[in-house]
């Protein structure tokens, strides 16, 4: 199969590529440039452990073409916080609320949950139920996270 | 009675959990080698079928690597190596000819990527010879011939294998034909619990690499790095120390590691035969085909008297083990010790029966045979208590197995005496939290949706320790060492699964040396620098394992005072350790000398120096008891009468963990086994297509069917009370939870549910259309 060209912006950085039309976005991230914050869980679009966020917006990368990403700018987890020294204070908040217990959808829980905060900056906790619904986790019973995205929201204010 | 600690108790923030939140720890999955090949799994389609040939030469075109059962060493072994030799069955091979379910796997290809491995596996060409499947165990109790298996070993005896029947065991203690003239009352229910998957979010991975020395490097997903080592040098003929198994977080167990996964062994034959290294990154629809919880069918008989003292029990358990013995002698030995263990009884009989069907093969998953136990004795108390007209908590008041009574909740052969105990205090904390006395109760109800409060209470043993040896190994080797700045290194191959094993046990030395926690470090560790761990499972982790740690630094300190007894011209035992919060530094002081004062830095540095050495020990160390862990939940839940759906509206966790290590850690440990307990009670199961054999959720995560976010209790309703306990065989006062924290959740559920609309469960999972047609509403199929 004919290989494309596509251009991503990956944690800020440009890059030019050539990809098979049946590559996931996921796998160009793992495979290619070994950012495995981004998790394979399912490879169905089930638990949500592959979640990006894709010009803002959190994505299941196992479900996306790279072609259908031509263009965009992807964050992964890897890149997710501002300062290349600090930490983003929802991954912050995750470890002092233990919320991370195996950590395996801890990448993607923190991207929907920062999304979430981005667009409602006080979240209910039915705000956060609805937000991270897509998001499996199997340790924590979710009652952790759910004070963590809390946490995470008063101090992405206080940035 | 609780001691003043300056670091247990208080809430630290996880040492790993910054590289976790941030997404750069490393899983099996995450690994990628120069030169590495992809492998993929050759499986069976069929539930029972036979391999006549198998064709790889168009794999082979494509470049792929091949292996199959023509060229496997066919050694016969069990997958877990936590139990002794002569309690240990041997069914398995490396491949095999004999497909025993689907999905069973009989060779492997390894190629450059993924996608050609994918194309290699699909054009290897099979003959086959269908044989008849059993699918339910009637069936396969009824088969005379075309068994799933002819013979295994028990340790190297050959057994026949009659009626697919695996193993058997009978446990009896007094005379439960004479204890059951005594009681006044008799309950005789038949209770069944189904097969949970474990689901843990990473698939069952592996990468191998050959090393240059003809050995290999391995980093499975395992909870016992040591058991996979001496199982891969046993099955290959490869000398213990050219086997390096190192240890990796993996994405999750619950027990699915306790055993080495086949995965591992196939990865390992791929790169033997390639000589290159190999990952095997299993799909989700694989996975689930790999393991799975025992289900339990059970009929429970128990007597009591008037006066609600319980005088004879008789549990004849039968247990679908699926195609292979991952140690079904031993989950029928914790079966009986689990039963036993929760209530006294004199006079009890239990009778075990493992039969083999067609299915994915069982393991232990947390909890082991407790949740499985707890839920029909739990339930049968509640049917007591109600024909009695005793207070349901006031008759387990009376009748468990408390403070200064034997238990043997790992089975016969792991007698341990109880030294603390916290039931009655958390029992009374709970009801009076929910509010258990001021329900109203299923009578006083009308209208769609009726509430319920509902409890149960149960145990995990810490760990498998006991006073003589038994059936199952128990002991992990730790090293502690000081370095010249005052930080210490903790070195053992002790695993986490993600509830904070390894920081309990970095705290535990913290406040061994009084050093602030960050000061104490666990070292990466291989099978090569590490003494043996048998395994984290078992609720062993802080017991046994952070429990050694603290045994070991306290050898080490040993050995540091004595430096600092030269270093300051004092004696050894005349010395303190005083944390100053101000200038973050610990010291060693004499008493009534206060002049005479150093640092830990400053002995260990001069130590090296002056050429004394390093302070630093290690040992092995086996723990001589396994205490009960326990729990209880009290549950309130909503049941709508019109769609059969339950709601947890609020659950108030009770657990006696002893020293509580870390609160948050903890606390996370109650709601993720109440969250697993909870969906084994509402929606998890796995069955099978009887035709095809097929698991019928097709390998979906949504089709098997978990709790989610949305479904459980907002965080201001989930309660956890600690009780005031302090274990004097424990670290610093402390037991196990992990387990503990799922064992009663199945059956408080039921209880709640009974509570809200009169009806009891004795079959998990309670599905909404099983509420229909138990309030006589019917469903639609």
């Amino acid at each position: 199969m004919k290989k494309l060209p596509i251009e991503l912006t990956i944690n800020g950085r440009a890059h030019e590529l050539l990809v098979s039309p049946k590559e996931t976005l996921l796998n160009v991230l793992r495979e290619r440039f070994h950012l495995t914050g981004a998790k394979y869980g399912c490879g169905i679009g089930e638990c949500g452990a592959c979640t990006v966020l894709l010009d803002g917006l959190p994505v299941l990368s196992c479900q996306l073409l790279a072609v259908m990403c031509n263009g965009k700018k992807v964050v992964t987890i890897e890149g997710l916080s501002p300062q290349e020294a600090a930490a983003h204070p929802m991954q912050d908040s995750f470890v002092e609320e233990g919320a991370v217990q195996c950590g395996f959808c801890t990448p993607g829980m923190v991207i929907s949950a920062t999304a979430l905060v981005e667009e409602k900056s006080e979240p209910t906790t039915e705000d956060i139920k609805v937000a991270l619904r897509g998001n499996l986790c199997r340790c924590t019973g979710y009652e952790n996270i759910i004070r963590a995205v809390k946490t995470g929201a008063r101090k992405m204010k206080e940035v | 009675m609780k001691k003043e600690f300056q670091f247990l108790g208080k809430d630290f923030p996880r040492k790993e959990g910054r590289a976790r939140a941030n997404g750069f720890e490393k899983y099996p999955s995450d690994l990628y080698f120069d030169n590495m090949l992809y492998g993929r799994i050759l499986r069976s389609p069929y539930p029972h079928a036979r391999i006549k040939s198998i064709d790889f030469s168009e794999a082979e075109k494509l470049g792929a690597v091949c292996v199959s059962y023509e060229d496997a060493p066919g050694k016969r072994f069990n997958l877990r190596l936590v139990s002794v030799p002569k309690a240990t069955y041997k069914d398995w091979q490396l491949f095999s000819d004999h497909m025993r379910q689907v999905g069973d796997f009989f060779g492997a290809v390894a190629a450059e990527t993924e996608e050609l491995a994918e194309q290699a596996a699909r054009v290897v060409k099979v003959e086959w010879e269908i044989l008849p499947a059993y699918m339910s165990m009637d069936a396969a109790l009824a088969a005379k011939d075309n068994l799933i298996h002819d013979k295994v070993f028990l340790e190297d005896q050959e057994i026949k294998i009659k009626n697919n029947i695996a193993c058997t065991r009978e446990v009896v203690e007094g005379d439960i034909e004479a204890g059951f003239q005594e009681a006044d009352v008799i309950v005789e229910t038949e209770f069944e619990t189904p097969r949970q998957y474990h689901c843990q979010l990473e698939p069952r991975s592996c990468v191998v690499r050959p090393e240059a020395d003809g050995g290999i490097t391995v980093w499975p997903t395992t909870q016992a790095v040591h058991n996979t080592r001496i199982l891969i040098g046993s099955v290959f003929n490869l000398p213990l120390n050219k086997v390096n198994v190192v240890r990796i977080t993996g994405g999750g167990h619950f027990g699915s590691g306790i055993h080495t996964n086949p995965v591992t062994l196939i990865t390992t034959a791929l790169a033997l035969k390639s000589k290159r290294p190999v990952k095997i990154v299993q799909s989700r629809e694989e996975d689930m085909y790999d393991h799975v919880r025992y289900p339990s069918k059970y009929v429970l008989k128990v007597g009591a008297r008037k006066d609600g003292t319980l005088v004879a029990g008789h549990m004849r358990a039968y247990i679908d083990i699926g195609c292979h013995h991952i140690q079904a002698l031993a989950y029928l030995g914790v079966m009986s010790g689990f039963w036993h263990s929760l209530y006294r009884m004199e006079n009890m009989k239990y009778e075990g029966t493992a039969v083999y069907t067609n299915k994915v093969p069982t393991c232990a998953m947390q909890g082991y045979g407790a949740p499985q136990v707890t839920f029909g004795v739990e339930g049968t108390m509640d049917m007591l208590a109600e024909k009695l007209e005793i207070d349901p908590i006031q008759l387990r008041i009376k009748n468990y197995v408390g403070l200064g009574e034997v238990f043997w909740g790992q089975g016969p052969t792991v007698k341990s005496p109880i030294f603390s105990d916290g039931v009655v205090e958390l029992l009374k904390k709970g009801a009076e939290s929910i509010g258990y006395y001021k329900r109203p109760g299923s009578q006083k109800q009308t209208g769609r949706y009726r509430r319920g409060i509902g409890f149960a209470r149960g145990f995990h043993t810490s760990g498998t320790g006991a006073p003589v040896p038994g059936e199952v190994k128990d002991y992990t080797t730790v090293q502690v060492k000081v370095n010249e700045d005052g930080t210490i290194d903790i070195l053992t191959a002790l695993m986490d699964h993600g509830g904070g094993t390894l920081d309990a046990a970095a705290k535990i030395v913290a406040e061994e040396f009084q050093v602030p926690f960050d000061k104490v470090g666990i070292s990466p560790a291989d099978t090569r620098s590490t003494g043996y761990d048998v395994c984290t499972h078992a609720t062993r982790g802080v017991y046994c394992g952070a429990g050694a740690a603290h045994e070991v630094a306290k050898k080490t300190k040993d050995v540091l005072l004595e430096y600092a007894a030269r270093y300051l011209d004092a004696y050894p035992d005349s010395l303190i350790f005083s944390y100053d919060e101000k200038s973050g530094q610990t010291r060693i002081s004499v008493w009534g000398n206060p002049e005479k004062t150093t640092t830990i830095a400053a002995v260990a540095e001069h130590a090296m120096n002056k050429d004394w050495g390093t302070a630093i020990y290690s040992k092995s160390i086996r723990k001589v008891a396994c205490p009960p862990a326990y729990t209880n939940y009290f549950v309130e839940v909503e049941v709508d009468t019109e769609t059969g759906h339950v709601k947890i509206l609020r659950v108030v966790a009770g657990s006696d963990a002893g020293t509580v290590i870390n609160p948050i850690l903890a606390k996370g440990q109650l709601h993720g086994g109440f969250y697993r307990g909870a969906g084994m009670a509402l929606l998890e199961n796995t069955s099978y297509d009887d035709k095809t054999g097929c698991l019928t959720n097709k390998g979906s995560m949504i089709d098997y069917k978990m709790l989610g976010i949305d479904e459980m209790p907002d965080p201001d309703d989930f309660e956890v009370i600690f009780a005031d306990t302090y274990e004097p065989t424990g670290p610093m006062g402390a037991k196990g939870i992990g387990e503990a924290a799922f064992n009663p959740a199945p059956a408080a559920v039921t209880s709640a549910i009974c509570d809200a609309i009169g009806i009891r469960f004795t079959k998990l999972p309670i599905l909404p259309e099983d509420i229909m047609d138990a309030l006589g509403e019917g469903h639609d199929k």
